[in-house]
């Protein structure tokens, strides 16, 4: 199974904690024999997204952007397992993570198509990947985690993961703790895929 | 009264703009100045940052208008947003949201509905709720004036959100349901969508081409 970390930890105090928990993810999945790639977003140059449709409209799957963010859509078109990485910001992504997703949506097709009475954009690829996210989190916060497990939720739906899943991880968790979260989370989407 | 229009979209024309534009015009009716600032250019210069700053403080109001990206906000507004929080910009001020996007059921906004409600708090801003448009390419940037009875709810929907910011309330659910009302049938919405897509890529001579797999393994 191919591995590939969208690894959104600013380049601030607040990244070191989620740089660590992807280093122990790739670690840990390489152990297990899966290939692991590891994009560290904050470093990349990924321009925003112009909403100009070029990717649907003009050259059907490829941006009209040429920068850093051409071989990441490339990784989800072709990668068994996708993991997003992200403070939580708001209950949602932090920007350094949503730069990139922002500019991933050629990954569908601009048509529209019903999915359990809700529409959605139909599906560019034939198989898409196998679909995790880890929130970190300062403190406990309900509100926060629920918005951003129902984001999750709904970011899932419309990339077609066959499986997906969430860990909300702490700042103030020591590395056991943060280690047994990284277990489970490989565990389970071992058995998904 | 004041109120500063943020919009989140990145399109020189949007529908964010139209549906921020009607609303604010609303509250100018009512006697309220109002101003406007692209998020995509906020944080391009200290000085623009610095103005929007300084709006923000000599608002009452600051009105978010965006498309749906990835089920929340584009990137530039969330930076723009991160921007006010780290500052504790809000100061007690009210906070409403317009998102819009292409699908036809605005609930699917819901979940951006809910991170501009925990910016709020963040940033110490008052929630004064916030609209949902489903189907926002019927607006195309235009002004609601003039896009046609498709919207005429939505119109009514942004009348009853305006009247409530104006006079200090927050947005009720009647205007909720108005904006977020469906503008057609979803089966017509798919059709007409398909049809307007291969407008367009025939017009980009990309017709043959929409359905490509460019990295398919």
């Amino acid at each position: 199974m191919n591995i590939t970390i969208l690894n959104g930890a600013p380049g601030n105090g607040r990244g070191t904690t989620l740089r660590a928990i992807a280093s122990t993810i790739a670690d840990e999945a390489r152990a297990k024999g899966w290939p692991a790639a590891t994009f560290d977003l904050d470093g990349l140059d990924i321009k925003p997204c112009r909403g100009c449709f070029a990717c649907w409209l003009k050259h059907p799957g490829t941006c009209a952007i040429k920068d850093d963010e051409e071989p990441i859509v490339k990784a989800i078109a072709s990668t068994d397992l996708i993991i997003w990485m992200t403070p939580v910001v708001f209950g949602g992504y932090g920007p350094e993570l949503k730069k990139a997703l922002d500019r991933s949506i050629s990954i569908l097709s601009p048509f529209f198509t019903k999915l359990d009475g809700e529409t959605h954009h139909k599906r560019r690829y034939s198989r898409y990947p196998t679909f995790a996210a880890v929130g970190l989190l300062r403190r406990v916060d309900q509100e926060s985690e629920e918005i951003f497990r129902r984001l999750v939720w709904r970011n899932a739906i419309n990339i077609y993961a066959p499986a997906f899943s969430v860990e909300i991880a702490y700042e103030s968790e020591g590395p056991v703790s943060l280690g047994a979260k990284v277990d489970r989370l490989l565990e389970r989407v071992e058995v998904a895929a | 009264m004041k109120a500063l229009l943020l919009i989140g979209s990145p399109r020189s024309r949007s529908a964010s703009e139209s549906l921020g534009t009607y609303l604010t015009e609303r509250l100018a009716a009512r006697g309220w100045e109002c101003s406007r600032a692209k998020a995509l250019t906020v944080t391009t210069s200290e000085r623009r940052t610095d103005a929007l700053l300084a709006d923000v403080s000599s608002s009452d109001l600051l009105v978010l208008a965006f498309p749906l990206y990835i089920d929340s906000l584009p990137t530039p507004l969330l930076r723009v947003l991160q921007l006010l929080a780290e500052k504790r910009a809000g100061g007690g001020r009210r906070l409403a949201a317009i998102v819009n996007s292409g699908f036809p059921e605005g609930a699917q906004n819901d979940t951006a509905l809910a991170i501009c409600r925990r910016f709020a708090a963040e940033a110490g801003f008052e929630w004064a709720g916030g609209v949902a448009l489903g189907g926002g390419g019927a607006v195309a940037g235009k002004r609601l004036q003039e896009a046609g009875g498709l919207v005429a709810r939505v119109m009514e929907g942004l009348d009853v959100a305006a009247e409530a910011l104006a006079e200090g309330r927050d947005i009720p659910e009647s205007a909720s349901r108005l904006v977020s009302k469906p503008l057609m049938p979803s089966w017509l919405y798919i059709l007409g969508g398909a049809f307007g897509w291969y407008q367009l890529a025939r017009k980009q001579r990309a017709l043959w081409h929409l359905r490509a797999r460019p990295y398919a393994r």
